[in-house]
């Protein structure tokens, strides 16, 4: 490869430098904070995750007593005890001198957890639902950014509404944030922003980690923004458009009403949140170095992005040549809105998805397991790893006629080494493993065959909706307690990945491994002897 | 006579011969029972015998030999086998000729020992078309290929590229220095399962007909029946038992079985396959008590239970009650199976558990590697280590497979067949096993799907069989060849111009 030329200064802008500062000033704050005995990322992480998401409790507290609501109360009251907390846990411990990557892992999975903690107690004292299984995956679905919910949004305060919006919008943040931040090191191949396989669109911005991060986060908070004026002038009362935007960029899909964009019957709108999605499902990276030189030109130049468009014109097409009568306005935006709700894994709905014929049906399942661009806010396994895939198969049978050819996988002008093409194989094959007993759950758990498989490839991705007799959405509410825990736990593996996840839950049972180990070496040398 | 050096030509030429002695053995079987059918099933033997003998003697082999060509060859002489074996049907009326489709799918899903059928009013079937019909199973469970070499003095193509790329799995046991030995030990034990099976079927009470019938098509893992009800036509706890015995040991690897047969039992030991093949279908059958106990009563449920784990962990198909009734866990259970199918170098379908092993300790390694990034891990099979290329080709397999599962339950959903039976028809087709879910159960025909969608699935039966590397490389190396040929003419075109 060419050296690269050297990047320019970067962005100027109010809000780029106020993010800039928020992020380095939290990051110093956790520093100065974290000075305690024990030597424990997890512990940090978790304070970490505590202390800076108690204020979004605090805010949306105060937008509920604004607004007259019930829930001000019980939020604020949360928000102060997930600040004690994490202060205290933060307190505590200290950041360790190194870090094994097991140890990452597990503070990545414990991250998660904190967090997922933290909304559960928000919903179980606000009295949005009572039962214990509900309020962890209704939480799951808030961190993840999945539309799965038991919870008609209309009976939600003003409050609830905004935490469980902005609880999507954060998560997402974040998840950029671990892109940037912490994947280069894990390198769970295919998702990180510059390991593994760093293609061109992929690859870090600036040289240091923590102004890419900036840039980054500065890029979605605009497009935030953006989308927000947008859907004001399409139409959407104004708490609708904040909710919705902060929703649609994130790719998290919850609403406002129980219909979602469809309940708002207006064309214009549903094209801005098709737009929305679309971008919430492109690579983060990519857009800002097409923004920042104004070189839509990149768009055209990466494979990946002309993949993703691809997968969408070609199912929206199929949709509409399965369905009954000729295309409309209509019935194009729909088909439109299905096969980007769905690649971009939001779940936004629009339209009557029942009516899909049995192909669209398979097709927009098909999207939803694919998800969107690598380096982007969307779920699912990521268009760039199924490409990686592809060439891996095709790679497999020429080789099977000749059987000594050595041949590397391109995928644009970057090759992708062994490694990261083994960790994405991998990955895949770890989630098949763990969508089956899900299946398999889901359906001894009340689901018909269909909404079974539906659902959990849904759940995996992130996305939330699903098909077969219960209608779009009435899958959570038709599954028993153990049916919303392995939803829970599904949506969240589905979002961190599994290699992750499975380290980190092996990060601690390894006491017990290093026992048995010894355990057996003992007995092979009495054996010996 | 001037022979044309094609090696696909003459393998397809050795087929047609050993089927049309199938034909001719069903002829006799229908002059014996006099139910009529004999003339279509001899006609078809002569045409069959005839064009066979032409290709087998009008070709020679090409000089060079690569695995391309043993690939090439198989699929040729498949894709020659299953026309043939459609021309009974359609001689004997038993088809129209209108619907001559039906008759390839027929045949193909006996050749491919699928078991998925649409024929549907079994008793105005002649005796000798159904025999027929169970003895295709038998010859497409072991393979024709295999026979070929093991029978036929003059093939003239060595090596164990042409059976290893036949016999189901990702590798295939030398069992003697010859290829044309290992081939003869395999049919051998083959032909004794069979006959042992036979007897066994007879002595709970099957007449011979019956016995030999099932036998073939247990022994091959197949799933016809010469009966619309399959094997609840006899009720009989004592034949179930048979037949479940004969399609657990016909599920394993025959290398194994001819090892344990000639050296001790003591050779299963060492396989650790069979251990995750008799791990899967066992705990299947547990999960399946589990999730049907409070649906059917208990004795019911341990013998329908058993009797489905073992028919779908081997990809054989046989039916004893209707399991769509069933709850849907359980259903997703058998198809789980399905998708798994039995162990390589078995004659059951499916993905084989040995790539399942492969799999999951590929993925593990993948955990291992993820915690201590330079870590050199081995995929271990047992005792046996696979090597990298190996477990390349059978990840790539793998995915391969899934991606046919998926692209095969799309186009059949996108021709109007409903999701479950589209995607479960598609896993049943791609694993050979038969029956599929919905509205495709063990009681209905394949009659469910569109004929576009009957086509598709004939398609992925053939890959299944072949285990989808042959059959699509079979148009890599007809590519080929036109090509080859092109530059031929090429450069003689040049040498006149000098």
């Amino acid at each position: 490869m060419t050296p690269r030329p050297p990047l320019r200064a970067p962005v100027p802008g109010v809000a780029h430098r106020f993010t800039a500062k928020l992020l380095s000033w939290s990051g110093t704050f956790i520093q100065a904070l974290s000075r305690g005995k024990i030597e424990s990322a997890v512990g940090v992480t978790i304070g970490a995750v505590w202390v800076l998401s108690a204020p979004l409790f605090l805010i949306c507290s105060l937008a509920d007593f604004l607004d007259g609501g019930s829930d001000y109360l019980a939020l604020f009251i949360t928000g102060a005890a997930v600040e004690v907390a994490g202060l205290l846990v933060v307190r505590i411990s200290r950041f360790p001198s190194s870090l094994p990557i097991s140890r990452l892992f597990t503070a990545v999975v414990c991250g998660a957890a904190a967090a997922l903690v933290a909304v559960t107690a928000a919903h179980l004292a606000t009295g949005v639902t009572n039962q214990l299984d509900v309020a962890l995956v209704e939480a799951a679905a808030t961190i993840t950014g999945t539309n799965a919910s038991t919870i008609n949004p209309e009976m939600l305060s003003l409050g609830m509404l905004l935490f469980r919006a902005f609880g999507q919008w954060l998560s997402a943040a974040a998840i950029i944030i671990v892109l940037v931040r912490v994947l280069p090191h894990l390198g769970v191949g295919g998702l990180d922003a510059d390991g593994g396989v760093a293609t061109r669109s992929a690859r870090r911005l600036a040289p240091r980690s923590g102004s890419t991060m900036a840039r980054l986060v500065t890029l979605y908070v605009a497009l935030t923004g953006l989308l927000a004026i947008a859907f004001l002038l399409a139409g959407m009362p104004f708490v609708d458009s904040v909710v919705h935007s902060l929703t649609t960029i994130s790719s998290g899909g919850f609403s406002t009403r129980l219909g979602s964009i469809g309940s708002f019957n207006s064309g214009p709108i549903e094209w801005v949140a098709i737009f929305g999605m679309f971008v919430a499902g492109i690579s983060l990276p990519l857009i800002f170095r097409a923004m920042r030189r104004g070189d839509l030109h990149r768009f055209v130049r990466s494979v990946e992005f002309r993949v993703y468009l691809g997968l969408i014109a070609i199912v929206t097409l199929a949709v509409l040549a399965w369905s009954d009568g000729l295309p409309t306005a209509t019935t194009i935006r729909y088909a439109t809105f299905f096969a980007v709700s769905s690649i971009s894994t939001t779940g936004h709905l629009a339209g009557d998805l029942a009516s899909v014929s049995f192909g669209g049906e398979a097709l927009l399942l098909v999207l939803m397991v694919v998800g969107g661009m690598s380096a982007s806010v969307a779920g699912g396994f990521k268009v760039m790893r199924f490409m990686v895939l592809g060439q891996y198969i095709g790679r497999e049978l020429r080789r099977s006629v000749h059987p000594t050819a050595v041949e590397k996988i391109h995928l644009g002008r970057s090759s992708i080494g062994e490694t990261a093409l083994a960790r994405i194989i991998g990955e895949l094959f770890l989630a098949t493993m763990l969508l089956v007993p899900t299946v398999l759950v889901f359906s001894a758990d009340g689901l018909d065959i269909e909404g079974a498989f539906t659902f959990a490839v849904s759940v995996m991705s992130n996305v939330g909706v699903a098909f077969g007799d219960f209608g779009p959405q009435g899958h959570l509410q038709a599954v028993g307690p153990i049916g919303h825990l392995s939803a829970a736990l599904l949506m969240v593996i589905g979002r961190i990945s599994v290699t992750p996840v499975l380290v980190a839950l092996g990060a601690v049972g390894e006491p017990a491994q290093s026992a048995l180990r010894r355990w057996r070496m003992t007995k092979r040398e009495v054996v010996v002897r | 006579m001037r022979r044309v050096a094609v090696t696909p030509v003459r393998v397809a030429g050795a087929a047609l011969i050993a089927i049309a002695s199938a034909m001719a053995i069903s002829a006799a079987v229908a002059l014996a029972d006099g139910g009529g059918g004999f003339g279509g099933l001899f006609w078809s033997a002569i045409i069959t015998a005839f064009v066979g003998a032409g290709l087998f003697f009008g070709s020679g082999v090409s000089p060079s030999s690569d695995s391309a060509l043993a690939f090439a060859s198989v699929a040729w002489s498949w894709l020659a086998v299953s026309v043939a074996g459609a021309m009974p049907f359609l001689l004997t009326g038993v088809i129209p000729w209108a619907r001559f489709d039906d008759a390839l799918f027929e045949s193909v899903s006996g050749f491919t020992c699928t078991g998925s059928t649409i024929l549907s009013d079994f008793g105005s079937i002649p005796q000798g078309v159904l025999f027929f019909r169970s003895m295709i199973q038998w010859f497409g469970g072991m393979g024709l290929i295999v026979l070929a070499v093991a029978v036929l003095p003059a093939l003239g193509i060595g090596g164990l590229e042409l059976i290893a790329s036949e016999a189901p799995g990702p590798t295939v046991d030398r069992l003697s220095l010859r290829v044309r030995d290992t081939a003869r030990r395999l049919w051998l034990l083959y032909g004794g399962v069979t006959l042992l099976i036979a007897v066994a079927l007879s002595a709970v009470g099957m007449s011979i007909y019956d016995a030999v019938s099932h036998a073939f098509t247990t022994v091959a893992t197949g799933g016809y029946s010469p009966y619309g009800d399959s094997i609840s036509h006899f009720d009989s706890f004592a034949v179930e038992v048979v037949l479940i015995l004969g399609m657990l040991y016909c599920g394993a690897n025959f290398s194994t079985h001819w090892h344990a047969v000639t050296g001790g039992i003591g050779a299963y030991r060492r396989v650790s396959e069979i251990r995750w093949y008799l791990w899967l279908i066992f705990s299947a059958f547990g999960l399946l008590i589990w999730v049907n106990a409070g649906e059917l009563g208990w004795l019911q449920n341990i013998r329908e239970s058993l009797f489905y784990a073992v028919s779908l962990g081997t990809s054989t198909g046989f039916g004893t009650s209707d399991y769509i009734a069933w709850m849907p866990a359980a259903q997703v259970i058998l198809l789980v199976l399905m998708v798994v199918g039995g162990m390589s170098g078995s004659t059951a379908g499916g993905m084989k558990v040995l790539r399942l092993q492969v799999v999951f300790r590929y993925a593990f390694r993948e955990l291992v590697r993820a915690r201590h990034p330079r870590a050199v891990v081995p995929i271990r099979l047992g005792q046996t280590t696979i090597e990298e290329q190996v477990a390349a080709k059978v990840v790539g397999f793998v995915l391969l497979y899934l991606g046919l599962i998926v692209a095969g339950g799309v186009v059949l959903t996108g021709l109007g067949v409903d999701p479950v039976t589209g995607f479960s028809g598609a896993i049943s087709a791609l694993g050979n096993a038969g029956p599929a879910l919905g509205d495709a159960g063990p009681t209905n025909n394949f009659l469910v799907f569109p004929r576009a969608g009957r086509t598709v699935l004939m398609a992925l039966m053939v890959f299944g069989r072949l285990e989808v590397f042959p059959a699509m490389l079979m148009l890599v190396a007809a590519t080929r060849g036109v090509a080859q040929a092109r530059r031929r003419r090429r450069l003689g075109h040049a040498a006149l111009k000098e």
